[in-house]
């Protein structure tokens, strides 16, 4: 399995809480929370690096992972079929 | 324990989001040219930005405005990397303050 294929479209994934301090991209209210790929990105320098100054660094993949708004808002009272997708970084990600 | 970034407010109650258009001040577009010349010549990177933004106390970061955050963010960095002085910094604020003008390029 090679670093860059790691999820493909359609896999179901669970967003880590790395409980990394400093500059992440993974916001609060998304971790914990299993959603389905929807997109593989590219590879981009890590941005946890990069804030830094650590520029240069190994790419990592990022990919686009979508989320039922219903499971990210208990009280969510819009449609059933509304998600959320937003860029999550492969270290962030274990399969679901 | 999960540290929850300033910047980070997805789900936090809001309260009403105002929807009025504000027009951009003299400064704020001449402040986004300078942000914009820096970051393209790789003085900084957007993340180094958003890392030096997020290191702003609760307090300041939630009294301060979008280009507020940006002017300050931006010349923290400049301190932080040794390309300007704090004090030299201060003390043209302080001339260009106290001359209470705008005409103050040199």
């Amino acid at each position: 399995m090679s670093a860059d294929t790691a999820f493909a479209p359609g896999d179901r994934v669970t967003i880590l809480d790395l409980g990394k301090p400093g500059h992440v991209r993974t916001p609060l209210y998304v971790r914990g929370k299993t959603g389905v790929i929807d997109h593989y990105c590219g590879q981009f320098e890590n941005p946890e690096e990069r804030a830094y100054g650590r520029i240069g660094r190994a790419r990592i993949p990022l990919y686009r992972v979508r989320l039922t708004q219903r499971d990210l808002w208990p009280d969510y009272d819009g449609a059933d079929g509304d998600t959320l997708v937003l860029e999550i970084y492969h270290h962030w990600l274990r399969p679901a | 324990m999960t540290e929850r970034l300033i910047s980070d407010i997805g789900g936090l109650p809001a309260g009403e989001v105002p929807r009025e258009e504000v027009p951009q001040l003299y400064w704020e577009k001449h402040m986004i040219a300078m942000f914009n010349v820096l970051w393209d010549k790789g003085v900084f990177n957007l993340d180094e930005f958003r890392r030096r933004v997020e290191e702003t106390s609760p307090e300041d970061y939630k009294r301060s405005t979008f280009y507020g955050r940006r002017l300050d963010g931006m010349t923290d960095l400049l301190v932080e990397k040794g390309i300007i002085d704090r004090a030299e910094l201060t003390a043209r604020s302080d001339e260009i303050l106290r001359a209470g003008t705008r005409d103050h390029v040199r």
